[in-house]
């Protein structure tokens, strides 16, 4: 067939046929089966690492949950009688019956490892949940209410100055030391942080083209900061969130060391730290500190590399 | 707890000045004032949580064996008998003369500059070695990584910031103290005169550091790689050394400049685990101690400095990074909202 | 001068004056003295008075090794000898010995112008043994050999590591345990202790006691020195800088921590702390003349002597201490030195170095050059890695890494066990609990106050159990069964604790399962309607300290298990280091609480101070569940100041009355632990009590630290020698 053939067919066929005009139809071209938190965690899901690190930290979880109620476990304060001796079992190497051996007065350290974890996780998911609460609220309306600006920031430079020592030293003389001092302590002002970083996110945005628009059709600010402000902010907050966690756990480590810790009869990855540390040039005593830093680690890097995988994920410009 | 504030992003909006026509000076001078307030406010506060704690901890040990009539008189003597406000009076009109104050419970009667003047030296001379050493290694590293993204390089370097994050820093300090020093041979302890002690501390020192630069900056230029201005450059077939150096590194300095004045200002609050470990003189651990010990005066001097160093390090900061980038302006205008 | 060439002019007298005839007693045999076998040779022949042989002073106390003086004005004769010494006047039959006051059948004669002194009286005052051999008309001395003071060694510098620093070096005010390392060194009080424990004449050449025993009158060394750090000269030590130091201490506005000992011992001394005068004249403390400082006190305190070696009877250069005023002490160059070393290099938190001091009167007793301490605040937990490689002279074996060590044969034979401590541990029972109603005072109360209670936590308290947790390798070592510890005190040759009342107690062991379940049955069935089972017990620990938080899990567990659930619930709750004592023990905040005390002075009173009658130091007030005897028997005890055996005799049944009522559990003395160490502790001034044994005077460094056999050997050899020591001194 010439070309010119062919031109003459199509001339003399129509080219466009006319559609009806469906509704149902109509509205479909307008759909994008896009979810935003299903593509983030779909995202999230192909990153191997990444959920290696969510089995981890599920994993623990479950396990501190229920291993007291496992057969066969110990209380972790008990002080275990060697049979030979009628004395407490100290120190005795991880073998079959205490699976991570006995501390210095014959407690078990398995027990004593998952207790202490337990009250770990509960004192860092605490704080970290309550710090992120607070901060992002108070961020928020730091960031984008003015008439709140002067008076937070007063607060901020105020507290944020405030050495933690003398707070955590006056808490632990007026309250004792116990599981709830500490947390108090740390709630106190470990927020600051998480309020100044959100403040600052918010101020980056509050005055894009898209916030300027809603204000001028009288959006109210609360839901400018709701709908348009913090989802911006979700994968920010979410890696703030992961670390916090194992922040609170390294603080506690830290007030540990200057003597602020917790009591020993209440187990804590820091103080089982601490009292291994002083194990460290010793050979065969050094799984006293072993175990309690692999768990440590364990939290901490799972949180970590699942923080950063979240928000690397929550990126809607990563969702192709 | 570190000194190295992992920075993220600029902090613009704390420079929220409204006027339009306001010049560098008087901007300046309001901040000033701003910022006396607010270290009156701390200091006046520190000082009112000091007086809760108990009088006994003023005398500690041998308490048992003083008759009620010596710890009066020893208290008397250290001034924590009088009411609250007049010791809050004596303490601003002291202030205001220059004076400090001198120590009551931890080096008796020596005037807190004289505590405090000897140590500052020692931990800025390793804080800015650390810094120093982790500014360039952590941000080689980073650069790297960035380049390197997902290959072995970036795994490794990805291994290193999480060990460090993960492990607690009081663990691998320790382990580094006893197992380098009896591999190299280089000392335990520090010793001012001998250049070898100070390696493994500075050392020690950075690697937190290292990995904080290193994280921010791979993340920083990563994010960046992303954005349109790169990828016009890239267009423009502009080369990725280039690009990294002319673009990429110059807008990460930026947030950076908010952070590095007080990062370097806050060096001579030195390092309580470092400094414990290797003896260093310094000021690690002095205001944990003078806490314990109950020195109203020592504390009351060091949250002074600090909270002064702190206020002084952001708004040197806020100029630094004005100067930089010229789109940031300390005055700005209209607001929007 | 003056005073030397008097003498020298008293000897060519008494030389001359030796020429005249000498009226011998007894017509018969000449008398000879016989010294270690050899015959003594006098230049007069000894002479017999009132049955008592007399010999001329110069003679006898050379021949023993003496040193002599003699002081032609008041015709006294003074020998000195390592720590004694004997002055001795003609005509009178009182002498002092080594500060006491002895009598005498017959005093010194002067025949011809000579001065004879009763043989055998001087030579028992310097410990030697005499016998009389009436068949050949001879005096029989035996010497025993001196224990020797420490010799020196090579090895001429100490280096550790500290992590406690000086709060003041005003030795005067401060009452930091850390300080005391300092004055103890650099300060040198009126006597001193050497490495047996024997008491020594130090800036105090002699001294002498009234007869009523309230007057002290000490006189002084001439020519000792203060220096300043550089080791350069500033003044001589006098009287008067005893007198200007006590002003110091008892002015109320000095604020000093060591007033009370000072104001409770001397007269007058408390109206002018309490500025009920401003005239120091009316105080008992006077210097009577350049060398001469005079103590007057209240009443007659038996361990006075012993308090001397306490910090508020160091001197100071009042004009010194004037011009500093309060800078005094605030670094090493605002303090003057005239002990044993002098600190030459203060650099806090880093560094410190400790030098001889020269110019010190006894700087032969002084083997150690340099001290230098390093500041470490881990010192404690880097102390062995350092010792091991060298870089140290000594250090605390934790015994949570000892394991390791002790399976290096390189380092085994370097550890060896530390000497016991002098503060004692024991466990106290509330009787007027004041504690939250969650842990039922009042029924703790009507429980505490049941002696078959209390007995059944004596018997049933298993300490070894306890002491597991201080020292899981050695637990019996350190336990103790009385308040005082063993050798603190020694009454007639026999050490205080095994005096009869004490020593069923001490010889003993007060666990005993069996006897507190027995005595749980009692009263249980005793308290049955009065008091609700099981009784809480509040059982408070410090939670910074790990051995404290751990003993207090061992002792609940161990006691809730022997006595029963049904019985008592034992409760530990954790304070803060903050305000520990202030918030429980001194408050009455507890019910059952293990607690301490250290020693102030030579008496086992010291140990019972704590739970004296009427509760002074807030432990816990035992009269309101005793029926009086304990107040009885301790008032007894303390009202006998002069003859010291019944003293003790006393204050241990009055000890023992409060073990037998299980009104404290005696648990362990402090100390012990495991250390590696060049110091040799046997030339350590030995003292238990005071900051004597924190100064490196005789103190010598071995070659290399000392395996456990090798202590213990040497440790025996010690006791051995102390025993000697102190016999011959007749202390």
């Amino acid at each position: 067939m010439s070309v010119k053939e062919s031109l003459n067919t199509l001339e003399t066929k129509a080219l466009f046929e006319l559609a009806e005009y469906d509704a149902t139809r109509a509205e479909k071209t307008g759909y994008s089966n896009y979810s935003y938190w299903r593509s983030t965690f779909r995202v999230f899901l192909k990153n191997k690492v990444a959920v290696l690190a969510l089995i981890t930290v599920t994993l623990l979880l479950t396990f501190t949950a229920v291993q007291p109620f496992l057969p066969g476990q110990r209380d972790p304060n008990v002080i275990n009688i060697s049979e030979e001796t009628g004395r407490q079992a100290m120190n005795i190497p991880p073998n079959d019956e205490f699976i991570f051996g006995t501390n210095s007065i014959g407690q078990d350290l398995w027990a004593r490892i998952w207790a202490g974890t337990r009250t770990s996780l509960l004192i860092g998911l605490t704080v970290a949940t309550w710090n992120a609460i607070l901060g992002i609220v108070i961020g928020a309306i730091w960031g984008y209410v003015r008439a709140a600006e002067r008076v937070i920031t007063e607060i901020y430079n105020v507290m944020d100055n405030i050495p933690n020592t003398i707070i955590m030293t006056l808490l632990a003389y007026m309250l004792r030391p116990s599981l709830s001092t500490m947390i108090i302590a740390m709630c106190a002002t470990g927020w600051l942080s998480i309020a100044r970083f959100v403040r600052t996110q918010v101020v980056i945005i509050r005055d894009r083209e898209y916030n300027l628009a809603s204000r001028c059709l009288g959006t109210p600010a609360s839901r400018i900061i709701g709908r348009n402000v913090l989802p911006y902010l979700v994968s920010v907050i979410m890696l703030r969130f992961a670390l916090a966690v194992p922040g609170a756990i390294g603080t506690e480590v830290f007030l540990t060391y200057i003597g602020l810790g917790l009591p020993l009869t209440l187990p804590s990855l820091g103080n089982l730290i601490n009292q291994g540390r002083q194990l460290m040039s010793v050979p065969i005593l050094r799984y006293q500190l072993i175990y309690p830093a692999v768990v440590l680690s364990m939290i901490t890097i799972s949180f970590y590399i699942m923080g950063n995988a979240f928000s690397d994920a929550a990126d809607p410009r990563n969702h192709v | 707890m570190s000194v190295y504030a992992t920075p993220t992003q600029p902090d613009r909006p704390r420079l929220g000045v409204r006027r339009k026509t306001d010049s560098l000076l008087s901007y300046t001078i309001r901040k000033i004032g701003q910022s006396l307030v607010t270290v009156f406010i701390v200091i006046t506060v520190v000082f009112l949580l000091m007086r809760l704690l108990p009088m006994e901890g003023y005398i500690g040990e041998g308490y048992d064996k003083l008759d009620p009539e010596q710890r009066e008189a020893i208290l008397r003597s250290m001034g924590v008998l009088d009411p609250w406000y007049i010791q809050l009076k004596n303490f601003y009109i002291d202030l205001a003369r220059g004076d400090l104050g001198t120590s009551i419970t931890f080096r008796r009667n020596v005037p807190v500059a004289e505590i405090i003047g000897p140590k500052i030296p020692y931990s800025f001379k390793f804080g800015m070695g650390a810094i120093a050493l982790s500014l360039t290694c952590g941000l080689c590293m980073g650069v790297f990584q960035a380049r390197e993204k997902d290959r072995l390089f970036d795994r490794l370097g990805t291994g290193y910031i999480v060990f460090i994050n993960a492990v607690p820093a009081a663990v691998y300090y320790l382990f580094l103290q006893l197992y380098i020093t009896s591999a190299t041979g280089l000392p335990i302890l520090f010793a001012p005169e001998d250049p070898k002690s100070w390696i493994l501390p500075t050392i020690s020192m950075s690697l937190g550091g290292i990995a904080g630069y290193a994280m921010w900056i791979r993340r920083f230029m990563v994010d960046e790689l992303n954005k349109d201005y790169i990828k016009l450059a890239k267009a423009k077939g502009m080369s990725s050394t280039g690009i990294m150096f002319k673009h990429v590194l110059r807008n990460a300095f930026v947030p950076m400049a908010q952070y590095l004045p007080t990062t370097l200002l806050m060096t001579i609050a030195g390092s309580i685990y470092i400094e414990s470990l290797y003896s260093i003189p310094g000021m690690g651990g002095l205001l944990v101690d003078a806490i314990s010990r109950q020195d109203n005066p020592l504390v009351q001097a060091l949250v002074l400095i600090y909270a002064t160093i702190g206020i002084v390090g952001l708004f040197l900061g806020d100029i630094l990074m004005a100067i930089i980038d010229p789109r940031i302006k300390l005055v700005k205008g209209g607001g929007a909202r | 001068m003056v005073k030397r060439l008097a003498l020298f002019v008293t000897m060519i007298a008494l030389i001359f004056g030796a020429i005249g005839p000498v009226v011998p007693a007894r017509a018969a045999a000449p008398i000879t003295v016989v010294l270690d076998g050899k015959v003594l040779p006098t230049d007069v022949a000894p002479i017999i008075r009132n049955g008592r042989t007399m010999v001329p002073f110069r003679a006898i106390f050379e021949a023993l090794g003496a040193e002599v003086d003699y002081d032609p004005a008041t015709n006294t004769v003074f020998g000195f000898k390592g720590p004694s010494f004997v002055i001795l006047n003609p005509g009178k039959t009182t002498a002092w010995v080594s500060g006491r006051y002895s009598k005498l059948d017959s005093g010194p004669v002067i025949v011809n112008g000579r001065t004879l002194v009763p043989l055998r009286f001087v030579a028992e005052s310097l410990g030697e043994k005499v016998e009389w051999i009436e068949a050949n008309n001879s005096v029989l001395i035996t010497t025993t050999p001196d224990v020797p003071l420490p010799a020196a060694t090579a090895l001429d510098e100490y280096k550790m590591v500290y992590s406690g620093e000086f709060v003041s070096l005003n030795y005067l005010t401060t009452n930091n345990a850390n300080d005391m390392v300092a004055s103890a060194n650099t300060i040198d009080a009126l006597v001193g202790y050497d490495n047996y424990g024997v008491m020594r004449p130090s800036l105090a050449k002699y001294w002498k006691t009234s007869a009523d025993g309230r007057t002290y009158t000490f006189t002084l060394r001439e020519g000792v020195k203060w220096v300043d750090y550089t080791g350069k000269e500033y003044a001589e030590v006098v009287a008067q800088d005893f007198v200007d130091s006590a002003k110091y201490l008892l002015t109320k506005a000095n604020a000093s921590s060591h007033s009370k000992p000072l104001y409770s011992a001397i007269k007058g001394a408390k109206d002018f702390y309490d500025g009920k005068t401003t005239n120091f004249s009316t105080v008992g403390v006077k210097a009577l003349d350049k060398y001469t400082v005079q103590y007057t006190l209240v009443e007659p305190v038996p361990y006075f002597m012993s308090m001397l070696t306490y910090v508020c009877f160091y001197p100071v250069n009042g004009q010194f201490l004037a011009q500093q005023g309060s800078k005094f002490g605030t670094d090493n160059k605002t303090v003057l030195y005239n002990g044993p070393y002098i600190l030459k290099t203060y650099e806090p938190q880093n560094k410190r170095e400790f030098v001889k001091n020269e110019k010190y009167w006894d700087k032969d007793n002084v083997h150690i050059e340099k001290l230098s301490y390093k500041y470490n605040k881990e010192a404690s937990t880097l102390a062995p890695e350092l010792f091991f490689r060298g870089e140290i002279s000594a250090a605390d074996i934790p015994i949570n890494v000892l394991d390791a060590y002790m399976n290096d044969p390189s380092k085994r034979n370097q550890i060896r066990s530390g000497l016991p401590g002098t503060y004692n541990y024991w466990y106290a029972f509330q009787f007027d609990p004041k504690f939250e109603a969650e842990y039922e005072p009042d029924n703790w109360k009507k429980a505490a106050a049941s002696l078959n209670f209390r007995k059944a936590f004596f018997h049933g308290f298993d300490r070894v159990a306890a002491m597991l947790t201080y020292d899981p390798y050695n637990p019996e070592g350190q336990i103790i069964n009385t308040l005082t510890p063993p050798n603190f005190a020694t009454a007639d040759g026999k050490d205080y604790t095994k005096l009869a009342p004490l020593a069923k107690f001490s010889n003993g062991d007060s666990f005993d399962p069996a006897l507190a379940v027995q005595y749980k049955n009692k009263a249980m069935a005793e308290l049955k309607d009065k008091v609700t089972f099981p009784v809480k017990v509040k059982m408070p620990y410090r939670t910074d300290l790990t051995d404290w938080t751990n003993r207090a899990v061992v002792v609940e567990q161990q006691l809730e298990k022997l006595l029963g659930k049904d019985f008592i619930d034992i409760i530990p709750v954790g304070y803060p280091a903050t305000n520990f004592l202030g918030s429980v023990r001194r408050v009455y905040n507890y019910a059952f609480l293990e607690t301490n005390w250290g020693p102030d002075y030579a008496d086992p009173q010291t140990y019972t101070d704590p739970v004296a009658p009427g509760d002074p130091y807030k432990y816990t007030p035992i009269e309101l569940v005793d029926d009086g005897t304990y107040k009885k028997l301790y008032d007894a005890a303390i009202a006998e100041v002069v003859d010291l055996s019944k003293r003790y005799e006393l204050l241990a049944k009055a000890e023992a009355y409060l073990i037998e009522n299980a009104y404290v559990i005696p648990y362990r003395a402090s100390g012990g632990g495991y250390v590696a160490s060049k110091l040799d502790p046997f030339t350590t001034p030995f003292a238990p009590y005071g900051s004597a044994s924190l100064s490196f005077k005789y103190r010598t460094l071995l070659s290399k630290s000392r395996s456990a056999q090798e202590h213990d050997r040497a440790y025996e050899q010690w006791k051995k020698d102390r025993a000697a020591a102190l016999k011959k001194a007749g202390q």
